[in-house]
């Protein structure tokens, strides 16, 4: 099969999922109900579950875009916005509103805490690389594992010393969720994502030359240091609203991105669009199970992530192994 | 006339060390040009500056391509005047050789030569049957190939090309040699190569220049190379000179 018919199959799947995991969960919500006025089931179709399944497909599409287009920019395939510290930073925003409230970061409120934190790990990680001479990747690698291993600690910190109520809310945010979205943040959401990832869609074939290589992609033509400055802010701008509103959801920008390339290759005209349907599609498979496996109660999105991640890791492993170098 | 290529007084430091110092010299259009020099002389540094790839670099002096300083060259254009293979070595693109290709297509925003391009660069190059074998299964010499496949898809005036004959068994860097020199005398493209074969400027002529340790040791015709100890002194070793015995060229021999 052709790339493209892939591709498209892979779109088809994924709007599948897009328009049935609404009418999914621990209630069946049927086709009928929609069109009856006041219905109850259609009030919680549309007030709930629309909105939480559409906060699902946006957030797993930025991460996994952020996810996709960090893979390149660092031709590494566990350089996502998360490895370079955006989620700590966001965290440890987060955090911080959580213990002092509102005696600190003022009006601020949570979202906005966790974005400046955002901004804060993405600022320090590109001043770190830019002292260093340029933006190369080794270094702008490890500044974000670094400032990710500093915030990450300042956030054990924090729920050290905070009350454990506070504590507990520390660890529910850490765990990620899509619930309680109020839809005008779903809106914000919606903008910076789909604005994104035109940005990102329209610099395709820059990525492309950018993973031959900095100085092969430069030699025929591209401006290396401005693409790589706006695919590194608009990725992390991306990323840190998700965050910011959804608390951090681990391995979708890990995962998505490389399955993809395994079965399409390595052509970004193709990958940012299956990426963007996929990552989609995968965090509403994922909230989906979240919402039913222990139904009425719910499991934390991240926790489903994070339990998929690990067999994928190993999955990557062998495939590293397989292919003999990393990407 | 205006040289097509020139240093002037170019110098370039990266941090704190002097990588190349004050170099001179002007390269006329159609020319084939040998950058010579023991490792870590600055030959690759050399000619990537050409290609404007060691901006981060403190540089003083000027590199001129057709009279004007090539800061002044928006990069797509300098893509469209020097194609660029680098050495093969290192990280390999996860492409096959067609999309290499393909993408060195970028400079030119108007997609309708690109086919022709690269069914040229893959007939030049003798690689139609590997075009769709990614670059990670082919042979360190067909990998070189296609790095040269890919410039040559630029079609530009000028190819920089690093050591493009290093992975290459006799047969193959015989077959790229004659390709250069074809493209050098018939299509007039100016070949600017580096290259660690000292009998290399003897075979295919032209100018040579030798680097040590970032000075300029010898510019000029390839023919002189071989007198006055230049080779000697650039490389800080003795070497014998031999006549070829079918076609009478020089051969250099390590002693």
């Amino acid at each position: 099969m052709s790339p493209t018919w892939k591709l498209l199959a892979l779109l088809l799947a994924s709007l599948v999922i897009l328009v049935l995991s609404p009418f999914l969960g621990a209630d069946l919500i049927s086709f009928e109900a929609l069109s009856v006025p006041g219905h109850p089931e259609a009030e919680v179709f549309w007030a709930l579950r629309l909105p939480r399944s559409a906060a699902a497909f946006l957030a797993g599409s930025g991460l996994a875009l952020g996810g996709l287009v960090f893979q390149a920019l660092f031709r590494n395939p566990l350089a996502t916005p998360f490895t370079l510290g955006v989620a700590s930073g966001a965290a440890l925003g987060a955090s911080l509103y959580i213990w002092l409230g509102t005696s600190f970061l003022g009006s601020l409120g949570p979202l906005g805490s966790a974005l400046l934190g955002a901004a804060l790990s993405m600022a320090l990680v590109y001043l770190a690389t830019r002292s260093q001479g340029g933006l190369s990747t080794p270094v702008m690698l490890l500044a974000g594992v670094i400032v990710n291993f500093f915030f990450s600690s300042l956030v054990l910190f924090i729920q050290y010393v905070s009350s454990s109520a506070d504590s507990l809310k520390i660890t529910h945010w850490l765990m990620g969720s899509l619930t309680g979205l109020e839809t005008a943040r779903l809106a914000d959401l919606g903008f910076i994502i789909i604005v994104g990832a035109v940005i990102i869609r329209s610099l395709a074939t820059e990525i492309d030359l950018l993973v031959t290589g900095e100085e092969l992609a430069a030699s025929r033509g591209v401006d290396v240091k401005r693409i790589k400055l706006i695919i590194f802010v608009v990725a992390s701008i991306m990323v840190g609203a998700i965050v910011s509103l959804t608390g951090p959801i681990g391995f979708v920008g890990l995962m998505v991105p490389q399955a993809c390339r395994w079965v399409l290759g390595w052509s970004h005209r193709l990958l940012t669009v299956a990426v963007f349907f996929g990552g989609g599609a995968f965090l509403a498979l994922a909230d989906l199970l979240a919402r039913v496996i222990l139904a009425p109660a719910e499991i934390p999105i991240g926790v489903i992530t994070a339990l998929a991640g690990g067999p994928f890791f190993l999955l990557t492993l062998f495939s590293i192994r397989r292919q003999g170098q990393l990407l | 006339m205006t040289p097509l290529l020139e240093a002037r007084d170019f110098s370039l430091t990266i941090d704190g060390r002097p990588i190349l110092k004050n170099l001179s010299f002007a390269v006329p259009a159609g020319a084939r040009l040998s950058i010579m020099g023991p490792n870590g002389a600055g030959k690759s540094t050399l000619i990537k500056c050409f290609l404007r790839l060691r901006e981060g670099a403190k540089t003083t002096g000027e590199i001129l391509l057709n009279g004007q300083s090539l800061r002044v060259y928006p990069r797509q254009e300098l893509a469209r005047l020097i194609g660029y293979a680098p050495q093969a070595g290192g990280w390999i693109p996860p492409y096959t050789i067609r999309e290499l290709a393909l993408l060195s297509r970028y400079p030119y925003p108007d997609r309708s030569r690109d086919q022709a391009a690269l069914t040229r660069a893959l007939e030049l190059t003798g690689l139609e049957e590997l075009a769709n074998r990614p670059l990670a299964n082919l042979s360190g010499g067909e990998r070189q190939k296609a790095y040269l496949a890919a410039a040559l898809a630029q079609e530009t005036p000028i190819l920089a090309l690093d050591e493009p004959t290093s992975f290459l068994d006799p047969r193959h860097a015989s077959e790229l040699d004659n390709l250069l020199k074809d493209l050098n005398l018939n299509q007039k493209l100016t070949i600017i190569t580096v290259t660690h074969d000292l009998g290399q400027p003897a075979l295919t002529g032209g100018l040579a220049l030798v680097l040590r340790q970032g000075t300029l040791r010898y510019f000029g015709e390839a023919d002189r190379l071989y007198q006055d100890r230049i080779l000697e002194e650039a490389f800080d070793h003795p070497f014998v000179y031999l006549t070829h015995p079918k076609d009478g060229r020089v051969v250099v021999l390590s002693q």
